[in-house]
């Protein structure tokens, strides 16, 4: 079936004029156009009822108003003038009889709406059509009845069938921009294939629980969280971790739900509940979000629910004043296209469409919004907040530097390791990160014990070796020349954690252990500055820590406020605000929640606390700091595309009003015009789709890693960077 | 008359292109389950909503046509003048796309035929998609309508030969022969299905091909020829009906 040689709907063989096409996430080849769209159009997943019924009136309805259009075109270009002329009442009959049902179709919608917002005493755009093509209606089916010269049933039904046409492009595009976001939102929807003894059942995800066996088949998204028991395949699991390629996966493997698997079948033990993988979070986030309106939308929909009755008073008072003039008819045909062209449908449509699509983007990568309105937020913001540890270095210490009272660097780092291996603690494991990195074999220690709160001890080659900080040293006895004391303590003033290492009596060096700075930050920092952004450092660690991660990716001195308590970063915040206006703050979250919540866009990075998730807006995905830059540029684009939509449908309405008003405007051209409002609208949010994805950073910038060690150690290690993705 | 009874004849020619194209569609509309009735029904209706949409067309190009030849307002004088310079570059205009779209019929001009079918296409499969499951007796009418609608180079080719003919009248009925010609071939397709070898459907498109190279030629012919002239204005702007 899958054979490129033969088109996929009637298996003829491929000509020259092959059409490739993805129906359902695989790739099609056709042997003609019709082909394509047929097999579109029958394989294609139909669960966009809206669109459908849509189309299905709009079909009706344009077979009954071209009709309509076509006796109206023969009437204007005068087939029914002389010998035919006594046909003439026969065909605005004709045309009556056409144009009722096509008016109660097409208008139906319409006065529905009209209807139940009238019941709530509101009036909204849909009240200017009915009104308008109404008056058009009721003043052609008195001409019928007495036999007058013109009829307008051609008015009514096309300005109905442009609007509804309007609605529909509508309808398509959201369902457009819905279908990026659906495999978002298939979490809660997906059916997982549950093997039990053999027997595989398609079951909803929220039923699966942990250590359920779950078949997985190649192109199938990934329902559950677990591990690999069978199979080979490659994975794709950009939704989660936003970075589009291909992960390997071999029994044992873990997988992440949400995650499609490319090549292979793959049998996967649930490591926990459907409903508890991040990917369901994604799901119940994303739909969070796109049921609020941002603070854009409501401004836009309070215009909206304004003009209604200024237009409305507009149109009768041009009525009013062509009508002393000229005949009512005409006077009445240019108070129907000031009510048609001043519809103001494109300026509600100008935010939600934008705003989700943007959505959808960030969120195909990983990236989550809580709130609409974060974006054009990001957007004006001018100044970025960083936390430092665990958003710009990665929470994980790694050694940076050894002062030794003569012993050979290798040896200490290997007496070291020989203790540290038995330990569990987070500066033992840089040590082991350290030894590593040098190819060394840790010494053999025995008698290994640990001195809770002080270090390790043990022995090795019949000396007492110990590793820990100067407490343990002291406890012990041991002796410790004098010029390394004062180096210890000079880097424990300078916020290094450091590590005493002695073994036969005496302490033989100071490691020097300092968090590891994210290989992606300078260029994340660098591509923001670019983007005019100013950015500032706001840490709780003491200055001279800060001053050296800020030295390293690229932040100015003056912009550093270190020292600070959770509550004094909310108010630095706060003095930045005065300043600055609009500001971010990018966290991790364990003590940021506060300020996170407080700054007017939160984002937090990477494996952000819950608390963090709680209070942030924007949540990036684990080790998703060189995306920001991107985001910055999606949240502008969206800005961008609401101000444009704003501006283009505010001017188009004052402009074509003014026209109207002024009798230049046919109604049906006014309509027209109007549902090309809307549709430009349309496609320009659609532009939003055609944002280039995010792309990783290079490799971890090692001159700036290094600068970061001081210069006054005797031997600094290479940096070993922190894993992004633990 | 005899003008639009060879349109007929081109229209019931191309309709074998219709069957490699559009007949996916008829297919696609299917049998209806409830009886023999139903299912022609269903298959009129949706050819009723094609020709509807192909008439309204060449009305509107015809009246296009109409404008472009008449800038100055007045009404074409339909009996007896000669063809004025702008119907004379409307000819050529038309003539030179019907031989352009019948080229691609045969495999040649690519691009053209990327030109012809590329824009507005993936917007409207989407849309039509969601129709064929969609249930009512209204949907295959609703269905035709659009499909009238589908980027098809014959339906340009006859568009272009609608608005030659210069009037809303002589347009209308261009594409309502055309539409009329396609019936046969499209009612047949819900019937016969892929009875059809996809050999004889190849022959069928480089016969529309020939057609629509014939017709173009002469409608070129119509815009360059001074001698055609008189032939030509015994067609479009003679007494149609």
């Amino acid at each position: 079936m899958t054979d490129d040689r033969l088109c996929r709907h009637c298996l003829l063989t491929i000509g020259p004029r092959a059409m490739r096409r993805t129906v359902n996430g695989e790739n099609c080849a056709f042997c003609c156009y019709g082909c394509c769209i047929a097999f579109q159009v029958k394989s294609g997943r139909s669960e966009e009822w809206e669109a459908a019924w849509l189309l299905i009136r709009l079909g009706v309805g344009g077979f009954l108003s071209m009709n309509i259009m076509l006796f109206s075109l023969l009437l204007y270009a005068g087939a029914f003038t002389g010998v035919d002329a006594r046909l003439l009442p026969w065909v605005h009959l004709l045309l009556w009889i056409f144009a009722t049902p096509a008016l109660v179709i097409l208008g139906g919608p319409f006065l529905r709406e009209t209807w139940l917002d009238g019941v709530q005493g509101r009036l909204r755009s849909s009240a200017l059509i009915v009104v308008g093509v109404g008056a058009a209606y009721i003043y052609s089916a008195f001409a019928v009845i007495e036999r007058g010269t013109h009829v307008y049933f051609d008015t009514a039904t096309m300005v109905l069938m442009l609007f509804t046409v309007g609605r529909y492009l509508e309808a398509a595009g959201r369902a457009r921009a819905a279908r990026d976001l659906e495999p978002l939102l298939a979490a809660e929807s997906e059916c997982a294939t549950v093997v039990n003894g053999g027997v595989e059942t398609r079951r909803p995800v929220r039923e699966v629980d942990a250590r359920m066996l779950v078949r997985v088949r190649p192109g199938e998204r990934i329902p559950v969280d677990g591990v690999v028991t069978e199979g080979e395949s490659h994975t794709d699991e950009a939704v989660i971790t936003g970075e589009s390629r291909q992960v390997a996966k071999s029994v044992g493997s873990p997988v992440i739900a949400g995650s499609i698997n490319l090549d292979g079948p793959l049998l996967i033990q649930s490591s926990g509940a459907g409903t508890a993988t991040r990917w369901a979070q994604i799901c119940r986030s994303v739909r969070d979000a796109l049921v609020r309106r941002s603070p854009t939308q409501r401004i836009a929909d309070r215009v909206v629910g304004a003009s209604v009755p200024v237009v409305l008073a507009l149109g009768g008072l041009t009525m009013l004043y062509w009508a002393q003039w000229l005949p009512l008819e005409r006077a009445l045909l240019f108070g129907l296209a000031v009510l048609v062209v001043a519809c103001p449908c494109a300026v509600g449509l100008a935010a939600p469409l934008a705003t989700s699509l943007g959505i959808g983007r960030l969120a195909r990568c990983g990236c989550l919004v809580r709130d609409p309105g974060v974006l054009e937020a990001l957007a004006r913001t001018r100044l970025l907040a960083f936390d430092k540890t665990g958003t710009l270095t990665s929470g994980r210490a790694h050694v940076v530097g050894i002062e030794s009272d003569g012993a050979g660097t290798d040896e200490v780092l290997a007496r070291a390791a020989g203790l540290e291996r038995y330990s569990e603690h987070g500066l033992a494991r840089a040590v082991a990160v350290a030894v590593a990195a040098r190819g060394l074999e840790p010494v053999p220690t025995r008698n290994v014990r640990t001195v809770p709160g002080r270090g390790i001890r043990g022995s090795a080659d019949g000396q007492a070796v110990a590793a820990g900080n100067g407490a343990l040293m002291s406890e012990l006895g041991w002796s410790l020349a004098p010029a390394l004391d004062e180096h210890a303590r000079s880097l424990e003033a300078s916020g290094y954690s450091v590590i005493y290492v002695g073994w036969g009596e005496r302490v033989r060096a100071v490691l020097s252990l300092d968090d590891s700075l994210l290989p992606e930050a300078r260029s994340a920092i660098d591509a923001l500055r670019s983007r005019g952004l100013h950015l500032i450092l706001l840490t709780g660690d003491l200055p001279a820590a800060a001053q050296r991660i800020a030295a390293a990716v690229g932040i100015e001195t003056e912009d550093i406020r270190a020292c600070l308590a959770p509550e004094a970063k909310r108010a630095a915040l706060d003095r930045q605000r005065q300043r600055y206006g609009v500001v971010a703050m990018v966290g991790d979250g364990l003590n940021d929640g506060p300020v996170l919540a407080d700054a007017d866009v939160g984002i937090a990075v990477g494996s952000a606390t819950d608390l963090a998730r709680e209070t942030a807006a924007l949540v990036l995905p684990a080790g998703g700091l060189w995306m920001l830059p991107w985001v910055v540029d999606v949240a502008r684009a969206v800005r961008m595309t609401i101000l444009t939509n704003l501006m283009w449908a505010f001017g188009y309405n004052c402009i074509a009003v003014t026209l109207a008003m002024l009798g230049w405007l046919q109604p049906v051209l006014a309509a027209a015009v109007m549902a090309g409002s809307s549709i430009i609208v349309v496609l320009n949010s659609l532009r939003l789709e055609r944002l280039p994805d995010p792309v990783p950073s290079a490799a971890p910038d090692q001159s700036a890693a290094v600068e970061c060690a001081p210069t006054m150690h005797t031997s600094s290690l290479p940096i070993i960077a922190g894993q992004a993705i633990p | 008359m005899a003008y639009y009874l060879m349109l007929f004849a081109a229209g019931f020619a191309g309709s074998f292109h219709c069957v490699g194209m559009c007949g996916g569609f008829a297919c696609a509309l299917g049998h209806d389950p409830h009886g023999h009735g139903a299912t022609v029904l269903r298959h009129l209706l949706y050819n009723a909503g094609r020709l509807t949409t192909y008439c309204f067309l060449g009305g509107l190009a015809g009246t296009l046509g109409q404008v472009i030849c008449t800038p100055q307002g007045m009404t074409v004088s339909l009996v007896g003048g000669s063809l004025d310079s702008a119907q004379r570059i409307l000819a050529i205009v038309a003539g030179l796309l019907m031989i352009g779209m019948a080229l691609q019929f045969f495999g040649l001009l690519q691009g053209f035929h990327r030109l012809a079918s590329g824009f507005g296409s993936s917007t409207l499969a989407i849309s039509l998609r969601s129709l064929l499951t969609a249930r009512g007796r209204a949907a295959p009418l609703a269905f035709g309508v659009f499909n009238g609608f589908l980027p098809c180079p014959l339906v340009y080719a006859f568009v272009a030969q609608a608005a030659s003919a210069a009037g809303a009248l002589p347009g209308f009925l261009t594409m309502a022969s055309f539409g009329l010609g396609t019936f046969p071939a499209m009612l047949m397709m819900g019937g016969v299905g892929h009875a059809l070898a996809p050999a004889w459907r190849q022959r069928g498109v480089w016969f529309a091909g020939s057609c629509i190279l014939l017709l173009g030629l002469i409608t070129l012919g119509r815009g360059i020829l001074p001698i055609a002239a008189h032939i030509a204005n015994g067609w479009p702007g003679g007494h149609p009906a």
